[in-house]
């Protein structure tokens, strides 16, 4: 199964998921032999019997949650630096200059995989942003709890989220547009407040 | 297999866990959890069921039968197993002490890139100290 583009795709579809293969509490097929010697059984071995039978009816839908970092085996350091080179590639030349730190510090990953043995259903999720990390997991406690899409409220953090990926793509014009108007705004302060103050707000108001 | 923890002793665990694993730069925490489904003892009528908790740093006790031969490789540590659960009521309270653990825990990953806001926060004293 492929990894999901969002967390937010993913916890849903896992709320999707768990509600439509919601876990069979006590309505477990029969017990598997209702012969004539389990009549005489007292309670606790059939509690056993229940046991052993479980394993296969059990249909509990599984999340693992998986931290780890980059192992350092030769074939996957191969694999990394073969990306890495088409990476490069596959930016203009001022690339390589520019990005000589990251491989220093090998950042863990996390990975989040909902699994319903029944159906074979595998929903993945990857991450390596610390940041994800609280939502993901006070997300992974409301699907514990039995929560449906509505009840994970997220559809209200769709914006945010959104807002989010489009910061990774522009952060440079941003701070460079925010710095230059404050640095605009000191020159002409000195000489007239006033202007400079209305020159601001009408920067507030654009954005 | 190990006896099921008690909630703090099992965050403590798993902070020493995630801590070692991110100041090694090297290997893995799978976390897992699952509803727990007719314990023994347990009353089934319960609408909702336990979640089992469980955390292991992925490493296997069976012995890799290659290397065996070779005889070469350090005894392997063992498998480290955790496991929790939790009840339904409890949930809730659990996974906000969770999240804290993992985020504590899982220093490896990457930081949020705060230069965007910084400048922002900058422009934005600039402006106040002015008015």
């Amino acid at each position: 199964m492929p990894y999901l583009p969002t967390s937010q795709a993913y916890l849903e579809q896992s709320a999707q998921l768990l509600q439509a293969y919601p876990d069979t509490v006590s309505t477990p097929p029969a017990p598997p032999i209702p012969t004539s010697h389990a009549i005489f059984h007292t309670a606790s071995p059939t509690a056993g019997n229940n046991e052993t039978a479980n394993p296969d009816s059990k249909s509990n839908t599984r999340i693992v949650t998986k931290y780890n970092f980059p192992t350092n085996r030769r074939g996957n350091l191969k694999q990394a630096h073969k990306s890495q080179v088409r990476k490069d590639a596959a930016k203009p030349t001022d690339a390589p200059s520019t990005t000589p730190a990251p491989p220093s510090a090998a950042t863990a990953t996390l990975t989040l995989k909902t699994f319903n043995p029944t159906t074979g259903i595998c929903l993945h999720y990857r991450t390596n942003k610390a940041q994800e990390v609280g939502r993901l997991i006070t997300s992974l406690g409301k699907l514990a709890a039995g929560a449906d899409v509505a009840g994970l409220g997220l559809s209200a953090a769709v914006p945010a989220a959104g807002a989010d990926v489009e910061m990774t793509d522009a952060p440079a014009p941003a701070p460079a547009e925010e710095v230059a108007a404050p640095v605009a705004g000191k020159a002409q302060g000195q000489g007239q407040g006033q202007s400079a103050k209305g020159k601001k707000k009408g920067g507030k108001g654009k954005r | 297999m190990a006896p099921h923890l008690g909630q703090d002793e099992f965050f403590k665990s798993l902070g020493e866990l995630l801590s070692k694993t991110s100041q090694q730069v090297q290997g893995s925490v799978y976390l897992t959890q699952k509803p727990l489904i007719d314990v023994p003892g347990a009353t089934t009528a319960n609408s909702q069921p336990s979640i089992l908790i469980r955390a292991t740093d992925g490493n296997t006790n069976t012995p890799n039968l290659k290397k065996e031969g070779k005889d070469k490789v350090a005894k392997k540590s063992q498998k480290i197993k955790l496991s929790t659960i939790v009840k339904p009521d409890e949930i809730e309270a659990f996974y906000v002490r969770y999240a804290e653990v993992c985020k504590a825990g899982m220093t490896g990953l990457k930081k949020r890139d705060r230069r965007g806001r910084k400048a922002k926060t900058k422009g934005g004293a600039a402006k106040v100290t002015k008015a």
